[in-house]
């Protein structure tokens, strides 16, 4: 059987992303459609480089979303003959079936583990930037609104743990002695906790006035809270819905532990700039307790800043995943980690340049979608 | 490029239309805009914010940014047509030609460079003159501003000059090309008054000494009285009258320049037998403009069918060829007619004792070094030794520049900070050393606070009707959600909003509607003391008489208690019943209004009232200018605070107002005041404002 020419392979990439045309054409018509209602995100398609920001990052979110319809060979697999085989080799002993983008080291298709690499970095980047977040904003925002010792303390440890050199605490942290002591399960309880801190706090100080509701609310936190801690940080469980492999938690709380003092940093940076405003005063003299202030008067002000440094930061994680990966330090030995094979396949760069070719690409345009999409709402929220 | 000669009038403005595109397509900022500046002259550019005064200063100086862009007529400088010249032909003109005074002194100058290298600059890029020539000018120039020291000013940075000083910095780098046209935007806005009044003074000396002629933007006024020569007011982006200034104050001739007069506390004014007449209504949006006359919504003239149709021209009037006003109905209004006679209150009696500060005292402690305690710890004395009393249904107005203390007093008061010495009475309640954390839900409801700045007042992420439920939940007011909602509506209309803007955020809400919001919010507990902090200070002239009034009718209707915090004595004068002046953390004058605002004073009183610019061309003023600014409150100065600017203190034998601090005396009933000047000396002072027949 023939192999595909260039751009038959081109067609052919195409025509397996369908599902992702399909959803980017809705999402986007549907959003056009209803621009004027949408605030920040409508106007992002005032600005190109917004919109293009946008259009990447939808594309990568879709793709892991269709994943398993899009592939064309189980991304595990390996199929004898096809080593380190050029793109568009047609499968043997398979009628009609090809490695689009070629085979890599272990004979398995590039495109089909490119595409569920996608998988592995958009579940773990944004979760992690999430907790990275919860964990900042908490800290961040006392420190700033009461400064004094409590800020001189935060702002210390959180110098303290940026002056580290990052490489070298992911080595640290994924070594099997450090595991064995326990110190990376110790951490996810300690940056576990404060989501639910953050979440019981927003609740009560908002509704303290109206008990009732303020119980029903502050439950349904705490166990909906400590449901999910127990899985995630300790994979105790009980019903067996939250569970996060003891690999994926050391790379997820190490992610968090890194990425956290910076959103402190900015978060405290935007509190001590917004707590001289009259508002504050006002809430101030109608005796709101210190967290009402933080949390409602003082968070949903600062938050321009904080989503462009969402996205930057998603972009970020998702570089810092794929060095880990790069370094060997990726979620798990097989996975189709973009960083891993990457890693893979700069060994024979100078035989094979297919091999490394389609993961660095993904990579780089999933962060430049990230780091165009924050540009773009930058540059809107700064506009009327 | 040489200075051309040239005798005709130094800027002619000729119907120049001035657009912004933007998201919403095109929006005229300028429309239909003529003027003229005549060889050094001063005109005068009143309006409020938004009717498009600063675009043209801006478009004079062909410095719109990317969205702006003349769109039609032309300005002509020196005969020459500026629309048409090149970037090159341009540069060689601003800063040497036509200079520009900005609102903000700190924002003008470069914080990162000497002053003296700053004023340099200027003749060495446009007359290419040498370090030394430019330097002797820089020095010279300095002097002329009156400032003392040149040579110490000149080697320091701006951030170590006061605000003041440093507005005469940039007025001195406007002069050190001596430019023939000067654009002053709201040159003293930023400044306290009896700074304004050193700028005013400085500014009206130029056109006399430089021959420069000048365009001075401002809101205010009795400013562009007491400095312009010609006026042109405007409103929506259209000039709606212009002539000269004394025909214009004296015989006004177009129903917004006429309904902006009666909008401002002039002498005379009283809010029981002669209130103020609000403006209704709000101004439009640029693209919100009516069709034909733009004011003809808020008018009181307006004739359906007439106002409302065509394109409405500025023709000069009959008997005044300099005087034009944008009118169809000038020749028909009766101008001479008083307003009509608006609704006469009566305010309620003055009743029982509410508060009760004795002999208050704050200081601060400030570390000298932040960073590795220690040190030396200076003391800020905020507050000294101040005693008053208000009573229910009484507005007590307190008055002073920035650093007299009225903020730190206010703070005392609502417990966001605790009295190092004396004593705070609220209601039979000591509360001086109650933080408002340990206070109950009842104290920190009866005394409120309404804030100065309406558009920071407001939580920008929330919506209107969410804060003030908030605070009546605060406040453990209703039972229900529901009753809270209700209670919120009601707190709308009594401050005059529509019930709808419960659902909407407050961007989308005018700086005017925004201070009722916080009214609103405010009065939603059972308010007893309401401390208001200059809550009109950043309005707009025609809507600050509304607010004021539904301040005053909300007291009269709670029998509230009102501390009224302002620098602006006329707004003083018409609401206040008693006054208390301070300066430098001390009261230096308490007394009714009528016992403050007539002699005897203390000097600081009189150089306050002098200071004042009054838009009414029959009243006459004494001229006090004070020296220097106010002193720092950390480095206060020996004896009497006020000695160090005092135009009285050489009445006073043997230095005595350097060495002690003078003793509140006792002038009549309710009138003390803290002066070593002598009974004799206090009882000769001749009223500073009279009204001339």
């Amino acid at each position: 059987m023939e192999s595909l020419s260039s751009l038959q392979i081109a067609l052919g990439v195409l025509a397996q992303l369908l599902p992702v045309w399909v959803g980017l054409g809705i999402t986007l018509s549907l959003s056009m459609y209803y621009r004027p209602r949408l605030g920040l995100y409508g106007h992002l398609f005032d600005s190109r480089v917004g919109t293009i920001g946008l259009i990447l990052v939808l594309f990568w979110v879709l793709t892991a979303l269709f994943a398993d319809l899009i592939i064309t060979h189980d991304p595990l697999a390996q199929i004898s003959g096809m080593k380190n085989k050029r793109p568009g080799f047609p499968v043997r002993g398979m009628e009609g079936a090809f490695y689009l983008l070629g085979g890599d080291n272990l004979a398995r298709d590039i495109f089909s583990r490119v595409i569920m690499g996608s998988r592995t970095v958009l579940s773990i980047a944004p979760a992690a930037t999430i907790f990275a977040f919860m964990v900042g904003i908490t800290l961040g925002l006392p420190a700033g609104y009461r400064s004094g010792r409590l800020d001189t303390i935060l702002s210390f440890l959180s110098n303290l743990v940026l002056a580290f050199p990052v490489i070298l605490l992911f080595f640290l942290l994924v070594t099997p002695e450090i595991r064995s002591t326990g110190v990376p399960i110790y951490l996810a309880a300690v940056l576990f906790l404060f989501p639910i801190i953050l979440f019981v706090v927003l609740v009560q100080s908002r509704f303290y006035t109206q008990p009732t509701k303020r119980n029903i609310y502050v439950s349904l936190v705490l166990v909906i809270g400590f449901w999910a801690y127990s899985g995630l940080a300790f994979n105790m469980d009980p019903l067996g819905v939250f569970y996060m492999e003891p690999n994926l938690l050391n790379i997820f709380v190490s992610v968090v532990f890194v990425n956290a003092p910076t959103v402190f940093r900015i978060v405290r940076g935007l509190t001590l700039d917004i707590k001289t405003r009259d508002y504050v005063a006002a809430a101030e003299t109608r005796g709101e307790g210190p967290w009402y202030i933080m949390l409602w008067e003082i968070l949903p002000n600062a938050r321009g800043p904080l989503i462009v440094d969402f996205c930057l930061r998603i972009g970020y994680i998702t570089i810092l995943l794929g060095t880990l990966g790069f370094f060997g330090l990726g979620v798990s030995p097989e996975s189709p980690d973009w960083g891993m094979t990457i890693n893979e396949g700069r060994k024979l760069l100078s035989i094979y340049p297919h091999l490394a070719i389609p993961p660095a690409l993904a990579l780089m345009s999933l962060v430049l979608g990230l780091n165009l999409l924050a540009d773009g709402l930058r540059e809107q929220s700064l506009k009327d | 490029m040489q200075q051309w000669d040239y005798d005709g009038p130094i800027l002619e403005i000729d119907n120049l239309s001035i657009s912004f595109f933007t998201r919403l397509g095109e929006i005229p900022a300028v429309m239909d805009f003529s003027c003229v500046v005549e060889q050094g002259k001063a005109v005068g550019l009143v309006g409020e914010s938004g009717c498009g005064k600063s675009t043209v200063a801006l478009g004079v100086m062909q410095d719109l940014g990317v969205n702006g862009k003349i769109v039609g007529g032309s300005i002509k400088f020196k005969g020459r047509e500026l629309n048409t010249m090149t970037d090159e032909e341009l540069r060689h003109l601003r800063g040497s030609e036509i200079a520009m005074i900005y609102q903000e002194p700190m924002a003008s100058l470069n914080p990162a460079m000497k002053i003296g290298k700053q004023l340099m600059e200027v003749p060495m890029i446009h007359q290419q003159s040498s370090a030394e020539e430019a330097w002797e000018l820089a020095r010279q120039v300095v002097e002329d501003v009156r400032l003392p020291d040149a040579k110490r000013i000149l080697n320091s940075y701006p951030h170590q000059l006061s605000g003041g000083q440093q507005q005469r910095i940039v007025i001195a780098m406007a002069l050190m090309s001596k430019p023939a046209l000067l654009i002053l935007d709201e040159p003293t806005t930023a400044l306290d008054v009896t700074v304004e009044a050193g700028i005013v003074d400085l500014v009206k000396g130029l056109g006399e000494k430089y021959g420069t002629s000048m365009l001075f933007i401002s809101h205010n006024l009795g400013l562009i009285l007491e400095t312009c020569d010609d006026i042109c007011v405007m409103y929506s982006g259209e000039a709606v009258e212009v002539g000269p200034i004394e025909n214009v104050f004296d015989r006004m001739r177009h129903p917004y320049t006429q309904a902006l007069f009666r909008s401002i506390p002039l002498p005379g004014a009283d809010k029981q037998s002669r209130p103020l007449v609000s403006i209704p209504g709000n101004f439009p949006l640029p693209h919100e403009r009516p069709s034909g006359c733009n004011f003809g919504p808020r008018c009181n003239y307006y004739e359906q069918g007439r106002c409302n149709q065509g394109d409405i021209t500025m023709p000069a009037l009959a008997d005044d060829p300099n005087h034009a006003s944008r009118c169809l109905k000038v020749s028909e209004i009766d101008w001479g007619h008083p307003p009509a006679a608006a609704v006469q209150t009566q305010s309620n009696k003055i009743g029982k004792l509410v508060l009760k500060v004795d002999n208050l005292r704050k200081y601060y402690e400030v570390a000298a070094s932040a960073l590795f305690g220690g040190g030396d710890t200076r003391v800020v004395k905020a507050n000294e030794s101040i005693s008053f009393e208000a009573h229910e249904s009484e507005t007590l107005a307190i008055v002073g520049e920035s650093g007299c203390g009225k903020s730190t007093l206010a703070k005392v008061l609502l417990g966001l900070e605790t009295a190092s010495e004396g004593s705070v009475n609220l209601l039979g309640k000591d509360i001086q050393k109650t933080l408002i954390q340990d206070r109950d839900v009842d104290t920190v409801s009866s005394i409120q606070m309404v804030f100065q700045n309406p558009f920071d007042t407001l939580n920008p992420s929330m919506t209107v009707g969410r804060q003030i439920v908030r605070a009546l939940e605060v406040f453990g007011i209703g039972a229900s959600e529901n009753e809270r909602n209700n209670r919120m509506l009601e707190l709308l209309d009594l401050v005059k909003l529509p019930r709808e803007f419960a659902a909407r955020k407050p961007r989308q809400l005018s700086g005017g509607q925004k201070q009722r919001v916080g009214i609103a919010r405010a009065f939603a507990g059972n308010t007893q003391v309401m401390v208001a902090d200059e809550p009109v200070s950043a309005l707009d002239v025609s809507v600050q008489a509304a607010v004021t009034d539904l301040l005053m009718e909300l007291q009269r209707d709670n029998k509230t208690t009102m501390l009224f915090i302002s620098h602006d004595l006329s707004i003083v004068r018409y609401i206040a019943d008693r006054v208390m002046v301070m300066y430098l953390g001390h009261v230096v004058e308490m007394g009714t209004t009528d016992q403050v605002f007539s002699p005897p004073y203390h000097p600081y009183t009189e150089a306050l009232l002098s200071a004042v610019p009054i838009a009414d061309t029959s009243v006459e003023r004494k001229h006090i200018v004070l020296d220097g600014d106010i002193p720092s409150a950390m480095d206060p100065p020996p004896g009497c605070p006020f000695q160090s600017r005092c135009q009285h203190k050489q009445q006073v034998p043997d230095n005595l107002c350097e060495r002690e601090l003078p003793p509140m005396k006792h002038m009549a009933e309710h009138h003390d005041l803290r002066c070593h000047l002598s009974d004799d000396f206090l009882a000769s002072m001749i009223p500073v404002i009279q009204l001339a027949n």
